[in-house]
């Protein structure tokens, strides 16, 4: 058993150290959905490995464009700095929407 | 599996878009009678760890990654489908807008994938598996498979609804990612209830049947 704040911390620098992590070693291929998306549009084969420069959304219409603040979890020419700082921004992003959304539900007068 | 704009036509999208609405009215719902404020630093660092671990995208073989969506582990160390939905929409709304990770028109589809089909899928096969083999982290292991495989044929299906990929290619293609990317998911999930378990086993949900006694 260990206390709140513990649990908090600890629980933080395990998402980041795992954030960290995952900039040096994940893996540069597309997803499930856009291997499959270059399986059938005949860029790669089933089994077979990705094309370099494959683009798995040229099978899509294209009919809404939205333009991501950090796309794909990076800032532009700040290489893996840009990435970590990306990953600690959602990870605390996420924890404080979380928590303040569970606060803001969980904390209305006729419950206490 | 999130799934870009350009993957969905608009006007399905928006069908998805209002299941998807549906069930995060329920979700919260849920949440309001069933959170109390005790459970805000469980749910909010298992939020931020489902969120890192979403962006951590590991080698599956035949040139493909994969990530965890975490809905099982939601699902299970909360006690109930609707918290993998209340968790998952908003990580998939922050992903989609911040990091423009999945679409905002096929945002709908995203949560009903991960979050809908994965929750319901990953909290009642771990409560029925339990029942039977009794052991909690081997069930949460076929739980959090089951709960990355089924939603990845969901998706299959919306891809071939949506035209954008033909039915059994895109089911075999994307069980057999799945499939794989299912098995870390297992692994990881058993592990991330074992760490929470072993932390803090007064936060994880035991009254009911079907829930860990850790």
């Amino acid at each position: 058993m260990i206390d709140n704040k513990t649990f908090i911390a600890a629980g933080i620098i395990l998402a980041i150290v795992i954030g960290v992590v995952a900039v040096f070693m994940a893996s540069g291929d597309p997803d499930g959905l856009e291997s499959t998306a270059l399986v059938v549009q005949g860029e790669k084969t089933l089994t077979g490995l990705s094309p370099e420069d494959g683009d798995a959304e040229a099978i899509g219409e294209g009919t809404f464009e939205y333009e991501a603040p950090l796309p794909d979890y990076s800032m532009e020419g700040a290489g893996k700095g840009g990435e970590i700082f990306s990953l600690i921004v959602g990870i605390f992003v996420t924890f404080a929407l979380i928590g303040g959304v569970t606060w803001a539900i969980t904390s209305k007068p006729s419950k206490s | 599996m999130h799934i870009p704009d350009a993957f969905i036509p608009l006007p399905q999208a928006a069908v998805y878009w209002l299941i998807a609405i549906v069930f995060i009215a329920l979700a919260l719902k849920w949440a309001r009678n069933e959170l109390s404020e005790e459970k805000i630093p469980l749910i909010a660092v298992l939020a931020a760890g489902i969120f890192a671990i979403q962006a951590f995208n590991l080698p599956v073989g035949m040139g493909t990654s994969g990530h965890l969506v975490g809905g099982a582990l939601a699902a299970i160390v909360l006690g109930s489908p609707y918290a993998a939905v209340f968790v998952l929409s908003i990580v998939l709304i922050i992903q989609g807008v911040i990091f423009g990770d999945g679409g905002i028109t096929t945002m709908g589809a995203n949560i009903i994938n991960m979050g809908v089909i994965g929750g319901f899928v990953g909290y009642y096969t771990f409560t029925g598996v339990k029942k039977v083999i009794g052991n909690t982290y081997a069930s949460a292991g076929i739980a959090a498979w089951l709960a990355c495989l089924i939603p990845a044929l969901a998706c299959a299906i919306e891809m071939f609804v949506a035209g954008t990929f033909p039915l059994v290619e895109g089911l075999i293609a994307m069980g057999l990612y799945h499939a794989i990317i299912g098995i870390i998911e297992g692994i990881l999930t058993a592990g991330g209830i074992y760490l929470i378990a072993t932390a803090r086993p007064d936060l994880i949900e035991t009254e009911t049947s079907g829930g860990i006694t850790a």
